[in-house]
């Protein structure tokens, strides 16, 4: 019955996020999962189902950087939506030239997820 | 330095005294023996050597005139006078004037037991009479020096100075080998007094000229000159170096008007002001002003000056002036650094601050909009989701309430710092503050003043707050005034006893001053009539005084500028506790908790 839902991962340190991101990916008609840090992440069997990863920038360990460079290394190829709430400019070309979808600045706008979603799906 | 070395003067001197006569000798000339009756031990004679001595005529020709008067006393009588050099081991010999050639073929003798009767004579430190050079000892080796002139007979009695110094020999030669008369003996220790007069007095001229030298050499080096100035006639006297600092010629005699053609125009004020003051009251100065060169340079000139009353009670002003501009123009540019560096930490420190506020609300933000987002799609689903709804209007508030615990947060932290109350004298804490902005000041070329009553009483309050506000009020002051040109850059700084028993703080300048109308507005947050500034000075500054039950108010001057005060209670009932004080309201604490737009 849920087989049409297009799987996405959120990874956030932040516990708001966890909670309320998925519920709103629901409502847009996607299937989420919510990891609290990247390593939490790779160890879980979602690294091969998910579609699109929603992923905070700053985290206490292994950062959203960082796991996307993992990634890269384990030639997992998902497509990567950033948030976060630091707004560094210098921060989104880094991200984006290292193959990032799309960066978010929090607090970010449904249609601004939505579109990044969309594209995000596109490209896998 | 510039002085001869004692044999060069000697010897040249002895070749032209006899020859061509240097102008002294010969407006002296009546003290040569014109005729062989003029007796040496006449008091004329002798006062007029004493004359030519003590006018400080050149000490070859002094010695060839004694020589010469003393020839004069006998026939057949020769006299060469010797003078021992400055390491004690030869003496030669300084004039000879009816022996010619003598001194050229005979310079120098070794002082020692055989050197003839000069150089046995400064070695035994008593006279050296030899009848007859022919046969005695003394004169092996040196016969021939003398025999061309026909010389037989040589007496030397040792010159001493008033210390018992041997200075040199006074010598008597003869054509016939004869020993001295007592009447020769008498002669010979008179003459040699006189000598030795012209000796010490030659020395000390020279030691005092070292001495000068000395000094002078010392001025240049710290590039420092001294002057004295007679208030009351004007009379200014300068030292070299200050000719030289001021690149004036030294025939130019010194005016207050002369100075004030070098100083730099903007520091003209500067130089009235301190006439003034020292006219007024004589009290000791010291300023810091610039000369602007014919060249258009611009030096730096740090000047002390203490006065005193001579005798008869008159004003005498004795100073030094340093020539500081290497000191002055590095401190400005290690001053332009250092404010450049302060700017740069408090934009970074501003940005650090911004983005760490921005951060910690952006998160509970983020979960309010994803929250309210969530919550109309789920009441707008076909049946809607109220339950699913319910859930995510209250994860809303509870973002919400972690969006407003930050704001208190950093309430918490911009008033973390507790006041602390204390007894602070005002006066003090004042002087504190300027000693602070000295350098600021003088660079901005503002003649500060300071009224200070000594009976001020001393409030209760916090010292570095207080500091704060009157620092404030000191830089308003200053950069208020370094837009002035055409009037002196006068700021006062004064305290006083105010009504019931109140404090009060006035600083007061002469600056660009502010609209009537914007008087209450000058206390505004983030309001601003500076091209550099935030506007938050004056603001803060009132918060300050405000938590002290005090006043802090602006006026303007009746002539031009502006003047701010504050006045504050002096008893400790006029302050509430430590917590209120340290409770300053800080404008970034109140202006973080800002709404953002919808962005749903």
């Amino acid at each position: 019955m849920l087989t049409g839902r297009s799987i996405v991962s959120v990874v956030d340190d932040d516990e708001s996020v966890r909670e309320s991101l998925p519920d709103l990916l629901w409502e847009l008609g996607f299937a989420a999962h919510a990891f609290s840090s990247a390593e939490e992440f790779l160890a879980s069997d979602y690294v091969d189902k998910t579609r699109c990863l929603v992923l905070d920038i700053a985290m206490p360990g292994m950062t959203g950087p960082d796991l996307q460079r993992e990634l890269k290394l384990r030639r997992k190829e998902i497509p990567i939506v950033f948030i976060t709430a630091h707004r560094d400019e210098t921060v989104r070309p880094r991200v984006l030239e290292q193959g990032a979808v799309e960066c978010l600045f929090k607090p970010f706008s449904e249609r601004a997820l939505v579109e990044a979603l969309n594209a995000a799906l596109r490209v896998s | 330095m510039a002085d001869v070395s004692h044999e060069d003067s000697v010897d040249n001197a002895v070749g032209t005294a006899t020859a061509t006569q240097s102008p002294s000798t010969q407006a002296l000339s009546r003290v040569e023996p014109a005729q062989s009756e003029t007796s040496l031990f006449s008091g004329e004679s002798v006062l007029n050597i004493l004359k030519l001595i003590f006018a400080g005529a050149p000490l070859p020709d002094v010695l060839t005139i004694i020589a010469r008067l003393v020839e004069a006393e006998g026939k057949g009588m020769f006299c060469t006078i010797w003078l021992l050099d400055e390491d004690g081991s030869y003496v030669r010999c300084a004039t000879a004037p009816s022996l010619p050639g003598f001194t050229a073929n005979w310079d120098r003798t070794p002082v020692g037991p055989t050197g003839a009767c000069c150089g046995t004579a400064v070695y035994r430190r008593e006279p050296v009479y030899v009848t007859d050079v022919l046969s005695d000892p003394l004169w092996d080796g040196y016969r021939h020096l003398v025999l061309p002139y026909g010389i037989r007979a040589v007496w030397a009695q040792p010159l001493l100075s008033s210390e018992g110094k041997v200075l040199g020999t006074f010598s008597i030669l003869y054509r016939e080998a004869r020993g001295p008369s007592t009447a020769d003996l008498q002669m010979i220790e008179n003459a040699s007094h006189i000598v030795g007069i012209a000796l010490e007095r030659h020395m000390k001229e020279k030691e005092l000229r070292r001495s000068e030298a000395f000094l002078a050499e010392g001025q240049r080096l710290s590039r420092t000159g001294s002057f004295s100035w007679r208030v009351a006639t004007g009379e200014i006297t300068w030292s070299e170096e200050l000719y030289r600092i001021f690149e004036f010629d030294r025939d130019v005699p010194v005016t207050l008007e002369l100075i004030g053609s070098r100083v730099h125009p903007e520091d003209i004020p500067l130089l009235n002001d301190m006439i003034d003051r020292a006219r007024d009251n004589g009290s000791d100065f010291e300023y810091e002003h610039r000369l602007q060169m014919s060249n258009h340079s611009v030096k730096y000139l740090h000047m002390v000056g203490h006065g005193r009353r001579d005798g008869d009670g008159r004003l005498v002003y004795i100073g030094a002036a340093q020539d500081v501009t290497e000191r002055r123009l590095s401190e400005e540019t290690l001053g332009r650094v250092r404010s450049e560096l302060a700017h740069v930490a408090r934009v970074t420190s501003l940005g650090a601050l911004t983005a760490s506020i921005a951060h910690e609300v952006s998160q509970p933000l983020s979960g309010i909009i994803t929250n309210a987002c969530t919550c109309l799609r789920m009441l707008a689903a076909d049946p809607p989701n109220v339950d699913g709804a319910r859930e995510t209007a209250r994860r809303t508030i509870r973002d919400g309430d972690r969006a407003s615990e930050v704001i208190t947060r950093l309430r918490a932290l911009f008033s973390k710092k507790e006041g602390t109350i204390e007894s602070v004298d005002l006066n003090e804490a004042t002087r504190e503050v300027i000693a602070l902005s000295l350098s600021e000041l003088q660079r901005n070329r503002v003649i500060l003043r300071t009224e200070l009553a000594s009976d001020l009483p001393v409030v209760t309050g916090d010292r570095v707050q207080l500091q704060q506000v009157i620092l404030n009020l000191l830089r308003n002051a200053s950069e208020a005034l370094s837009a002035v040109d055409d009037r002196p850059r006068k700021l006062l700084i004064s305290t006083e006893r105010d009504e019931g028993d109140r404090v009060r703080l006035t600083v007061q300048d002469a600056g660009i001053g502010f609209d009537p109308q914007a008087a209450e507005r000058l206390f505004e947050a983030f309001y601003t009539t500076k091209n550099e500034g935030m506007g938050m000075g004056l603001s803060i500054s009132r918060s300050i005084i405000e938590r002290h039950h005090g006043r802090l108010w602006a006026a303007a001057n009746d002539g031009p500028g502006a003047m701010f005060s504050f006045s504050i209670p002096r008893g400790p009932e006029g302050v509430t506790g430590a917590r209120s004080l340290g409770n300053i309201r800080t404008p970034a604490a109140e202006d973080s908790g800002r709404a953002m737009g919808d962005p749903c």
